[in-house]
This record gives structure tokens, sequence and C-alpha cells, in this order.
């Protein structure tokens, strides 16, 4: 069972070896609602934490795409932006995002893990 | 009192369901200091018969166009209008509806603008085109913010042969910002220097602008130009005029990136220079970038076709500080007169009028070209306007005025490199006598 | 053929001749530069007279329908003003005319600046912005240019969180960081809030008053002074100046620099979604930074000055939306001071009524006295399974505009409601009724908000496979 952590701008990582898979949350594309269209960043990008990685848009809002950890963009769900409905029907499978190369590792235990984040989202939905 | 409905009978019992007995009662929370203490300084409103006189007779201080046997262009054309045309675009139904956020309702509307839409792409050959934007000066400027967006660069190169008022107006749009604004002079041909562009061009140039008929009335080499800016990797932004596309290659063909102008000549009155649109068109790659408002067509929950509003995540309603652009309204019925107007003119009749005005210009100046005095400093192609010159030609051009007849616009205040220089546009609404009586007028006043 | 798109329609062959046939002159032209081929239809009048026929009878506007739009302003639009504006003498006059040929164009803009300025209070008007968003550029650039003048280094601009989405966008093209300031409870800026946020880089604050609840702000002059104090300047979103009129004036509240739109207060017609008018007005101070030209008068003779000092230079072509600029000039006439204080009155009653009339089944976002226009919140409607959504398309199906939606942002399942002074009581009523009925079918009959609108030409349209699959040409 792999480790997710959360950001508090509802991107999920997906730790897996030296990288973390990302993506966002079901809570945020049910605040988005359907999701029209995906822009990803080209593999090799360089991120730093919390820097945009992309952006997610409805037909009703658009959001920004933060990077959760700081590394480099060693693939992207290319046939996502095709298929921006996947991001609404399966947020944490399908509608992943993009990978990246950790090179802090540190970040990580700086995100929340999930019933940190379950919690997070019961207060800001208030 | 005009226009409002409601009697004192009305009000009274409006007021009393509020719970007030007057309106004063309404206004309490504005603080005494600012409540005016009498009534405003203007005049008594008159009655509709007082306006019409009123509003009538300062209509008729002005001459028209025809009245003055005008050959002013300069961005401002005089183009044959059919009537249906006024006929069509004044239905209250087009006229007095809201902006199309509800589309059930505005599925008129909505069809309207998505036809406006594909005529722009169909006189361009680009992918896509927007709902319209102000004029084709602040439409330049938003396709220049959008070639900086686009690139993430930070200079851009313009064309002194770019209308003079454009130029003006999109260093006023890029005022709030560090980009740096290249100035591309004009050759003694009158065309964009070349040489000058590629000597100034580098990877930090975002975009090449530059205007086909251009301000002198000469067709660029826009493939050239193409050219210069792809070495580059950079856009190249086109400003051009839409009813001359009628005969000239499209845009799209030179692989310009974004296209704009101001749509005025498409079935637009003078109107003493607004309202008309500005048109932008741009390839596939850049839509999500591109200003303006967008109609999509889709379909309804019964699977009919349906028209909406759409890709408005990029608009400032949605987006609000990081859209692509502040607009809201635009010149949407104007733009939907355009589509009626090419609808009314057709293949054959746009290609007809724009052959006109070809046969017309030249016409003109072939007879101008007898005239001892006159010169012609630029040789090019050119469509409907072209420069002359003659000694003292901005007194030529006041002898003439008195004679009814304005000759054309003194482009010395803009270029003084083209001093006694003067722009004359020649469409086809100018009669043989029209044109004779310019030539006429011209000989006298050069040769007494 | 009645949904048919005009390209389906016409056959080669069919020309109008509207001009007489040409001889062709391509002298000089290269064939390279010439085009192969233009694919345009083929249209004979009547086909196009029936198509755009056809298409008006699909969509709404005031002369059919009551627009109760919060934020717009949808009052009546005058016909003689649509007539006026149509004369040949405004229509067919070139801009580059020489200045004693349009001596009464010109004295137009000049009686328009006049009469703005004594409704306004404010020293000067530009007419160059063709919109109300194009007019908050142009006043964001003034005061842009007038802080750079004083050598003074502000970067910052504060908009209220209930701000129209045109303010922070106009802020940002201007090269602003935007600063958003939150409203209290009772749906006014939050002034404690407010000071400290205002600081050395602030440079303006961007406001519309009444705001965006309808609701006025009633500490304005503490605003302006917290504002002033710091050395920024007050913008003023004219959206809202309806039910100011004859009032107060803008200047008093203490703007420096304010947009008033022409399409909406001041009647000219919204045309599907423009052409309107954003005419600018300013302070003394803010006089040198105008766009050039500013129409002067001496001795009876108008011109065009281009001498303005430190001008912020052009927004677009020419002098802005002259077809407009006659409309409201007309208006003015036909109104005057007693007809301009009628629509303030009557705008403040109307809203008033409605709020008076609906409050004890819509919730309005405040008990405060509203303005010119209110907003109610449906949370108690959503609660019952019907979202102000569903509830604003089944007013179609009483041929009735939604009111707009979801904004201001700040009020939850928001329903803002304008019905402008030119609404007759008789109207107002059957909205009302409606608007009970409604709320009566969320028990009663829930489907009939869910499927509406069922009687448009259309029914709820899939405006995510538009975003997805966009088809934006035929």
């Amino acid at each position: 069972m792999s480790t997710v952590k959360f950001a508090k701008s509802h991107e999920w990582a997906r730790v897996e070896g030296d990288a973390v898979v990302v993506g966002i949350t079901d809570y945020a594309q049910k605040q988005l609602g359907d999701i029209v269209f995906v822009d990803l960043p080209k593999a090799g990008t360089a991120l730093v934490r919390a820097g945009q990685f992309g952006t997610v848009e409805s037909t009703k809002a658009a959001s920004e795409l933060y990077a959760p950890v700081s590394g480099s963009v060693v693939e992207i769900n290319k046939d996502l932006p095709l298929n921006p409905q996947w991001v609404n029907e399966d947020p944490m499978g399908k509608g992943w995002m993009i990978k990246i190369k950790i090179s802090k590792v540190g970040e990580l235990s700086d995100l929340m893990d999930e019933t940190v984040y379950k919690d997070f989202v019961a207060k800001e939905a208030h | 009192m005009p226009y409002i409905l409601n009697t004192d009978k009305d009000r009274q019992e409006m007021l009393k369901a509020i719970g007030v007995s007057s309106p004063e009662q309404l206004y309490s929370q504005l603080p005494q200091s600012i409540r005016l203490k009498q009534s405003l300084d203007l005049p008594r409103g008159l009655s509709e018969q007082q306006v019409k006189q009123t509003v009538e007779s300062l209509a008729a201080r002005n001459s028209t166009a025809s009245q003055l046997n005008s050959f002013l262009g300069a961005g401002c054309y005089q183009h044959y209008l059919p009537a249906a045309l006024n006929f069509i675009i004044s239905q209250p139904a087009f006229v007095t509806a809201y902006t199309p956020y509800q589309p059930e309702i505005s599925q008129g509307a909505l069809q309207a603008i998505y036809e406006y839409q594909s005529y722009i792409c169909r006189l361009t050959g680009m992918d896509v085109s927007n709902a319209s934007l102000f004029d084709g000066a602040s439409g330049l400027a938003e396709a220049a913010l959008m070639a900086l967006r686009v690139t993430a660069r930070k200079k851009i190169l313009v064309s002194s042969a770019l209308h003079p008022q454009y130029r003006q107006t999109l260093r006023t749009y890029l005022r709030g910002f560090k980009f740096k604004i290249c100035e591309i002079g004009v050759d003694k041909q009158g065309f964009t220097d070349i040489g000058q562009l590629r000597g100034n061009i580098d990877e930090d140039t975002a975009c090449v602008i530059a205007q086909s008929p251009n301000f002198l009335g000469l067709i660029e080499d826009v493939a050239q130009l193409s050219a210069a800016a792809k070495a580059k990797n950079a856009l190249l932004v086109l400003s051009c005029d839409g009813f001359s596309l009628a005969v000239l290659k499209e845009p799209a063909h030179f692989g310009v990136d974004i296209v704009c102008g101001d749509g005025q000549s498409l079935g637009g009155a003078l109107n003493f220079g607004g309202p008309s649109f500005g048109f932008m068109a741009v390839k596939s790659d850049y839509l999500r970038q591109m200003p303006g408002r967008i109609v999509g067509r889709t379909e309804d929950k019964d699977g009919r076709p349906a028209y909406c509003l759409t890709l408005q995540a990029r608009e400032q309603h949605i987006r609000r500080e990081k859209a692509t652009s502040n607009i809201c309204s635009n010149q949407s019925l104007n733009a939907i007169s355009a589509a009626v107007y090419l609808s009314l003119m057709g293949s054959q009749g746009l290609q007809d009028a724009a052959q006109a005005c070809l046969f017309n210009a030249r016409y003109l100046q072939k007879k101008m070209a007898g005239i001892a005095g006159v010169s012609f400093p630029f040789s090019g192609r050119f469509f409907h306007e072209f420069i002359w010159q003659a000694k003292d030609a901005v007194k030529i051009l006041k002898k003439l005025y008195r004679k009814d007849i304005i000759a054309g616009l003194a482009v010395e205040k803009y270029y003084p490199q083209f001093n006694d220089c003067v722009l004359t546009c020649c469409t086809e609404v100018k009669s043989r006598q029209d044109m004779d009586d310019l030539a006429a007028q011209l000989e006298k006043a050069l040769n007494g | 053929m009645d949904n048919q798109v005009i390209f389906e329609k016409g056959q080669r062959g069919r020309n109008n001749s509207y001009i007489a046939k040409p001889k062709i002159d391509y002298q000089g032209i290269p064939r390279d530069f010439l085009r192969d081929s233009l694919d345009l239809p083929c249209l004979g009048e009547l086909e196009v007279v029936r198509h755009y026929a056809g298409l008006a009878r699909k969509n709404f506007s005031v002369d059919t329908n009551f627009y109760p739009l919060g934020s717009c302003t949808m009052k009546y639009n005058p016909k003689i003003n649509e007539y006026l504006s149509g004369l040949s003498g405004f229509c067919d006059i070139h801009p580059d005319q020489p200045q004693d040929s349009v001596q009464g164009a010109l004295e137009v803009l000049f009686n328009l600046e006049q009469m703005l300025c004594e409704i306004t209070g404010m020293k000067r008007f530009t007419f160059q912005p063709s919109s109300g968003a194009q007019g908050e550029l142009t006043g964001m650039l003034m005061i842009n240019k007038c802080h750079q003048a004083n050598k003074s280094k502000r970067n910052k601009v504060i908009v209220p969180d209930s701000a129209h989405g045109t303010n922070p966008a106009t802020a940002a093209m201007c090269g602003y960081e935007i600063v958003v300031v939150p409203s209290t409870a009772d749906g006014l800026v939050d002034i404690e809030k407010l000071k400290r946020e205002v600081e050395e880089p602030t440079a303006a604050i961007m406001l519309t008053n009444p705001n965006t609840l309808g609701l006025f702000e009633e500490n304005i002059l503490d605003i302006a002074r917290i504002i002033h104090d710091k050395g920024g300047l007050l913008y003023y979103d004219g959206a809202n100046f309806n039910p100011l009129l004859g009032i107060t004036k803008i200047s008093l509240m203490g703007f420096d620099v304010i947009h008033l739109n022409l399409h909406k207060t001041f009647s000219t017609p919204h045309g599907c979604g423009g052409p309107g008018a954003g005419a600018v007005g300013v302070s003394e101070r803010l006089a040198e930074f105008l766009p050039a030209p500013v129409v002067v008068k001496n001795g009876g003779k108008y011109s065009f000055d281009y001498r303005v000092k430190n001008s912020i230079g052009r927004v677009r072509s020419f002098y802005g939306n002259f077809g407009v600029l006659v409309r409201a000039y007309a208006y003015l006439l036909r109104l005057g001071s007693e007809g301009l204080l009628a629509v303030a009155q009557n705008s403040v009653i109307n809203a008033n009524y409605i709020m008076a009339s609906l409050k004890d089944i819509y919730q309005p976002c405040s008990a405060r006295t509203c303005m010119h226009e209110v907003v109610f919140s449906c949370v108690k409607q959503k609660e019952r399974g019907a979202s102000a959504l569903d509830i604003a398309k089944r007013l179609i199906d009483f041929d009735i505009h939604p009111p707009t939606m979801y904004f201001p942002m700040i009020v939850k399942e928001a329903l803002m409601v304008e019905p402008t002074e030119t609404e007759s009581k008789d109207t107002l009523d059957y909205f009302i009724k409606c608007m009970r009925d409604i709320d009566k079918e969320i028990d009663a009959d829930l489907a009939k908000l869910k499927d509406a609108p069922s009687s448009a030409a259309v029914k709820r349209v899939d405006d995510v496979k538009a975003a997805r699959s966009p088809n934006l040409k035929w």
C-alpha cells in the first residue's frame, strides 16, 4: 500500500520509489465541476514546491495546479488532455497528471496524510 | 416622466408595501453631506419633438463624406451598404438583447455570432476567431499581449507602416508592463524595412507586428515577414482590412499566427470612427490564450444543435486577475452586422465590390499621373489607397476642400520623411464623375 | 430549414448584384498576393432576411421580455435615440474630415461632456473607451501615470471581495498586484480590515457604490479619507450609478476617476453584448493624463485639442463609439434634471418593492435597505433541492429573463435582481408571483425546475461538451 500525501492546495502525491505521482483530489474535482481542459508541463520541467505546474479548467472555474514537492517532471499522463473527464471520474487513478522525481525528500513530511487532509477539507467546507 | 410607467398611485402602493412614506427614506443611508441640496444644473427635459429638432439640426451642421466628395481612407472606409443590412440589423431582438449568457433564450444571437466567427475564419483562412473586440487598434494591442503571453518573451517588433493610431494604442496598453517595443522603419519603397527587421529580431522577440495593406496603402510581402519571424520562433501578428481579403491572399497561407484588424470595412458606416469592431483570428494552438468571448456549437440535453458561450474560463468573470483580458462587453452588434453584410454580398458581390475598388483607384491614379506636379513616391502593389506627392500638398488640400473635395489625408504629421505626401482612397462608391472632378480641380490647383 | 446555419443555405449563382459590374483591374498585383477562391455562401436577399428573422425569433430582448438582470441596468432603449443616431449627418462623416465640416458632431461630444460633468461632479471626460472595462483600463492607466509623475512607487490595487471580475482583471493589465479586502457580514467593505491593507504601495482602490450587493457603502467618506491619507486614489466603477442620478455626485464621495456605462445608466442598447461606451471622468488633478484628443470650444467653434500635457495616449482609434454617444446625448436632453431624479427614485422604489414582496421566502443578502438592485441568497431553496440556477432557468418558462446568477461570489446561491425604473408595477407583480409560484413548485413538482426551461428554443445546453470538444466555426 503506497503512501499518499496531500497538499493544502488539494493536490495528492503518491510515493513510487524516488518519485511521486501527482493529481488533484476528489474534493477539488467536485469543487470545479465537469473538467473541460487540463494543461500539463513538458517532461523535464524543473519544479519548485508550491510552484505552478499547470492549470485545470471547468466551465465555471479555472484553477492553478501547484507542485506538492520540488523536483523534475519525469512523466506526464499524455492521454489526459484528450480525456479531461478522467479527472472527475477517477481523480486518484486514471486522472493522474504528472510524475515528479523528488529532489528534496524532506518535503514529503510537510504534506498531510489522509486523516489530516480529511479534517482539513471538513473545516474548509465551512 | 419619460419612459417611466409607474404612476403616482403605483408608487404609493409600492412605498406602502415597503413600509416607508417617501422615496427619501430609501436614501437614508447616504451621508447628508453628499446629498445634493438642489437639482442638477441641466436644462429642463425636452419633449421628444424638441429633442428631434435639436439633434437633427446638429446632424445638419455636418457635411457628409458624399456631400464633400471625400477620398479619405486611413482605416475608415466608405463602402456601399445594401439597404437590407440596416433593416436586418435594426431588429429589436438583436439591438435590445443582452449578452447571450443564458443560451436557451439567446440562440439567435449565439448562432449569429457563430456564423460571424465562421465568416472571419473563411476570409482569413485561420483556425478560430473570437466574437469581436472593440476596434482594430485595441484588438492589435490585445494581440500583442497575447503573443507575449504565449511565448513568455519580453520584446515586440512593430512596423512603422502600421496605422499610427494603432501604434499609439499599443504603447498605451503596454504601459503597465516592462515589455520592450522596437519600431521598425519604413523603407524608401514604402514597405516595412525587412533588413532592419532582420537586424533587430532576436530570441527575446515575442512577435513581429505588421499591417497589410499597410498605412501607406501598400500590400506587404507577408511571406517575407513570416520567414523573418519564424527564423527566431517569433509569432507574426498581422493587422489587415477585412474587406481587402475578398481578393487578397488569406493571411493563414503565409503562416500568420494572429490576424486582427478593424471590421468597419465589412458593412460598417463611417460613423465618425465608431462604433465598429475589431476582429481576431488565430491558429488553433493559441485558442486558450485568445481574449474575448467565443461561441461554440454543441447540443442541448435533447440532442438538438445548440450554441453557447464557451471557454469562459479565460475570461474576467471567472479568471479575474488571471484573465486573458479584462474585456466584458464587446461590439457584438457590429460583428453580427458584418456577418449580415457578408451574407447579403455573397462571394461574388464582395469580389465585385473589391474589384471595383481596384479599378477605381487605378483609374484615379492614372488620371492624376497626367497632371504636372503630381508624382508617386511608391511604385509597389496597392489595394485601394495610394500615396501621391505634390509641392505644398497641405495648401493644395485646402484649396480642394474649398471646392467641396476632400482629396485625402496629408501623412506628414505621421511620417516626416514623406513630406508633401497625401494618402488617397478610392472605393467602389466613387463615381467616374467624382474622380474626374478631383483630377480636374487638382490640375487647376496645381497649374492654375 | 429553421435550424440551418447560413452556410447550409444559398446556391452558387445567386447574387444580389448590389453594385454595378466592375471592370476588373489587378494590374500591379502579382498572382502570389491574390487568393485562389473565396468560400462564402451565395444567398438571395430574401433568404438572408428570412434567416435573420428566424434567428430574431429565438432571442429574448428588452423589447420583448423583462430582464431583471442585476448589475446590467436593462432599461428600455428609447426609439428616438435609434432614429437620431442613424441620421446621415452622424453616420456618413469620416473621423479625419476637416473639423469645420463636423461641427455638429463636435458639439454633441462637447455638450455630452458638459452634461456628464454636471451629473457626476467630475471636471473632464473622455469618450474613447468603448466599454466599462476599457473605461476601467483607461482610468487605472491614468492613476498609474499620475503616481509615476509624482515619482511615487506604488504597485498594489485594492478591490473588495464583492468586486466585478473586470476590476481585478483591469488592475492586472496595468501591472498591479491585487489585494482583496473582505466585506462585513452586513455586505459592506470592512473598514478595519481596509485600514490594515492600505500602505505606501497602495496605488488605488476600485469601488462601485452602491456595491454589487445593491447596498450603499455608507462609510464611503471614511474609505476615501483612508486611501487619500496614504496618497492613494479612488476609482469608481459606474455600473451601479442608476440610483444616484440627481441624488448625489460621484465627486462628493471622494472619487478621483470614474467610468460610466452608457449602455447601462444612459439607456443605450446592449446589442447582444455591445457596442457600449465607457465614458471616463476625472478630477482636475487627473485631467492632464486623459487620452488625447479632448474637445474644446473657442468663440463658438469646436475643435479637437491634442495638447494633453501628460496623456496616457490612445486606448483605441478615433474618438470612441460616437453612435452610442449620440444616443446617450439624446437621452439626457429628453430627461433633463427632473427626469434623471425620477430615474433614480423609481429604480430604488422598484427594487425595494421586490425585496419587500419576496423577503419572506427568498433570503435577502442583507437586512439593509437596498438601492436599485437586491441580492437574494437561495440557500433555503437549495436545501429543499433547487439551486439558484434551477430557479433562474424556470423563470424562462414564464417569459422572464433569468436574474444575474452566482454573483457576487460572496453570496451563496445568489440571484441579483435589478428591475430598473422603466418597468411597471404590473410587471413587477408578475415577476413576484412567478418567484412565489416557483418556490412552491420546489416541493410540489421539482422536475419542473430541473427540466427548465421547457418552453425555449432549446433545452439546457451541454456547455461541458462545448468546452471539451470546441466547435467554433462551421
